[in-house]
């Protein structure tokens, strides 16, 4: 036999509780906007130079140079006023030159200039940042539009993107031809080791730039970490 | 009260017609809404289909929009209201308790889904082998403005992007700096200066040389918006010149104020955790002979000193790292294999949607159960009448 008890008086049914409950709801659907723009504040360790002293003494980011933001803060090549701490030792990029190239060393924001035996207008740089730099993405598009070329999305990234091996890791190459009378030619290697991100940059007329080619195209696989030969 | 529940109005918000139609409506959204991730992506689409009270129409070549559809949101509003209401029909009984069961669980089940629409929040963790982090970012941009003078730690301030675009002077609180915002673009393409550019707002650092193009914003949550914005630090009554920041830019630039030196730049909003996670290694497995993807996972190193914790995790596809009230997933790769992306969820109802399948799961069980038990009594009294028949005629 069933009960023929109904539950109308009991407080599920109750329409102040429904009442209630869309209130409540309002509330959490509006809540949140309330915490869109407040000035947020962190206190971040630094990180030692040598992973070993960080491994127990801080929760960041070891490998980075002192004086730094962690990685991620964004880096582009030669945009900012103040160079960064160049790394030094183990963490150093080295190479091997092509016959006839000479290096110049550092200035500025780069790490090194090199010179080259062709005749016509390019220019070899290596450029060092902490951390991500960036994205690979924005710094490719910033390339591109130093040649007059259009920004491109990450699918076309992927396409253009070409892997070297190097004893440093994998170098992603990325080669450029702008459009014009005159063309220029990038040819661009970067790199990520040890919280860094390293620019090796071949940029110029596309005659001298593709004479060039196969020596850069060494000089990148020749990459590698630690002292200088 | 029974009086009340038997109004035209409350039958009308305890009808079984309304669920039949809210559910119909859910379904049509869902329909909609994944038709449409191909033009705004998967969370775009959500929140204009599913997190919105109604759903806009823009009418083309105008500046108008009409709502056509209620949004999930206000359907599951209605659905929790009705499916409350209908309480009220359900008889308090053992043998109805199936359904008051399963009333209780769907009303968790939306209840879930608005709190995750209100409190849910994304970020993603983008570690390289060998790397230590220990910050999420998300999707949304700030303006960093690091301290980076003491040699034990920086002080890191970050102005949310939604505060710069409402412009105006923004004080840095516990320092004397302030922000004065002197223009903000949603998203913007920048280039080299040219002669025939307008001169640059920026009066220091890379800025003055580059050329701020407007663009419309992104509505593809696959693309980011490259915001910009030029902004003027003051302090102790000095100006350090208007300064160009944008996504798109890279390295921070930087200014001193009394000894104390400044960085500034635009980045990811960044979220930092008393914890760090190291990538020790990350792994991607293929099917032997392909190129098909057969496993991605991130062997990482969980560091929590205030807690005394250390040690070893492996995040693989669908199975996250918990912790913290944060679940990290293994999300994506990259840089030939030597960066994880983990995405990070942290999400304080993620637990109600399987409660609610198991509190439906029980609801149904033991209504069937207890339909299945009276059917069952009901065939045996009918097989025992007839069976009494011709023995009580033989008798």
């Amino acid at each position: 036999m069933e009960r023929t008890g109904r539950i109308g008086d009991a407080v599920p049914g109750s329409p102040w509780n429904v009442a209630a409950i869309a209130t409540a709801f309002a509330a959490l659907v509006l809540l949140p906007g309330c915490r869109q723009d407040e000035v947020t504040h962190a206190r971040v360790p630094k990180q030692a130079e040598a992973p070993t002293a960080a491994a127990g003494a801080s929760v960041g980011t070891p490998g980075l140079p002192s004086g730094m933001p962690p990685p991620g803060v964004p880096g582009a090549p030669g945009a900012g006023v103040e160079a960064p701490p160049v790394p030094r030792g183990a963490g150093a990029l080295r190479w091997t030159l092509p016959e006839g190239w000479t290096e110049t060393g550092a200035s500025a924001m780069r790490f090194a200039t090199l010179k080259l035996p062709v005749a016509g207008k390019v220019d070899v740089s290596v450029v060092v940042l902490p951390g991500p730099a960036g994205g690979e993405l924005a710094n490719v598009n910033r390339w591109r539009g130093q040649i007059g070329l259009p920004p491109i999305d990450e699918a076309a990234l992927a396409a253009a993107r070409r892997t070297l091996r190097s004893k440093a890791g994998p170098v992603s190459v990325f080669d450029f031809t702008s459009d014009g009378q005159v063309k220029s030619r990038m040819i661009a290697g970067l790199i990520s080791t040890s919280g860094n991100t390293w620019f090796v940059k071949m940029v110029g007329d596309a005659g001298p730039v593709g004479t060039a080619q196969p020596e850069f195209t060494r000089l990148l696989e020749s990459l590698r970490l630690g002292q200088a030969d | 009260m029974a009086k009340l529940t038997r109004t035209p109005v409350w039958e009308a918000v305890a009808s079984l017609k309304v669920t039949i139609t809210l559910l119909t409506l859910l379904m049509v959204l869902v329909v909609l809404c994944t038709l449409a991730q191909v033009d705004l992506g998967t969370f775009g689409a959500v929140a204009v289909y599913m997190r919105s009270f109604l759903v806009y129409w823009h009418i083309p070549n105008s500046v108008w929009s009409i709502p056509v559809l209620p949004g999930g949101a206000l359907v599951g509003l209605l659905l929790v209201i009705n499916l409350v209401a209908q309480y009220a029909r359900i008889p308090l009984a053992w043998n109805k308790a199936g359904l008051w069961l399963v009333h209780l669980g769907l009303i968790l089940f939306v209840t879930g889904e608005f709190i995750s629409g209100a409190f849910q929040v994304d970020s993603q963790m983008a570690i390289e082998e060998g790397q230590t982090v220990n910050y999420i970012e998300g999707k949304e941009l700030e303006l960093a403005l690091v301290d980076v003078s003491d040699p034990a730690q920086d002080e890191v301030f970050g102005v949310p992007d939604a505060r710069l675009a409402r412009g105006g002077t923004v004080e840095i609180p516990g320092t004397p700096v302030s922000l004065k915002v002197h223009r903000f673009v949603r998203n913007a393409s920048l280039s080299n200066r040219g002669p025939a550019d307008p001169p640059s707002l920026a009066t220091m650092g890379v800025g003055a040389g580059v050329a701020v193009r407007e663009l419309p914003p992104v509505s593809n949550d696959n693309e980011v918006n490259s915001s910009a914005a030029f902004v003027e630090p003051i302090a102790g009554g000095r100006s350090y010149g208007v300064w160009l920041v944008s996504s798109a830019l890279g390295a921070p630039q930087s200014f001193t104020h009394e000894g104390r030196s400044w960085l500034l730049g635009m980045r990811n909003r960044r979220h930092y955790l008393p914890y760090s996670l190291t990538l020790k290694k990350f792994s991607h497995d293929k099917y032997a002979g392909t190129d098909i993807p057969k496993n991605f996972s991130s062997l990482v190193r969980l560091y929590n000193p205030s807690k005394g914790e250390d040690r070893d995790v492996l995040v693989f596809m669908n199975q996250p790292l918990r912790y913290d009230g944060k679940a990290f997933y293994q999300a994506s790769f990259g840089k030939g294999d030597t960066l994880s992306i983990l995405q990070v969820v942290e999400n304080p109802g993620w637990l109600l949607p399987y409660i609610s399948c198991v509190v439906v799961s029980i609801g149904l069980l033991w209504h069937f159960g207890m339909t299945l038990r009276r059917s069952l009594k009901r065939r045996e009294a009918e097989q025992r009448a007839p069976a009494e028949g011709p023995a009580a005629q033989e008798a």
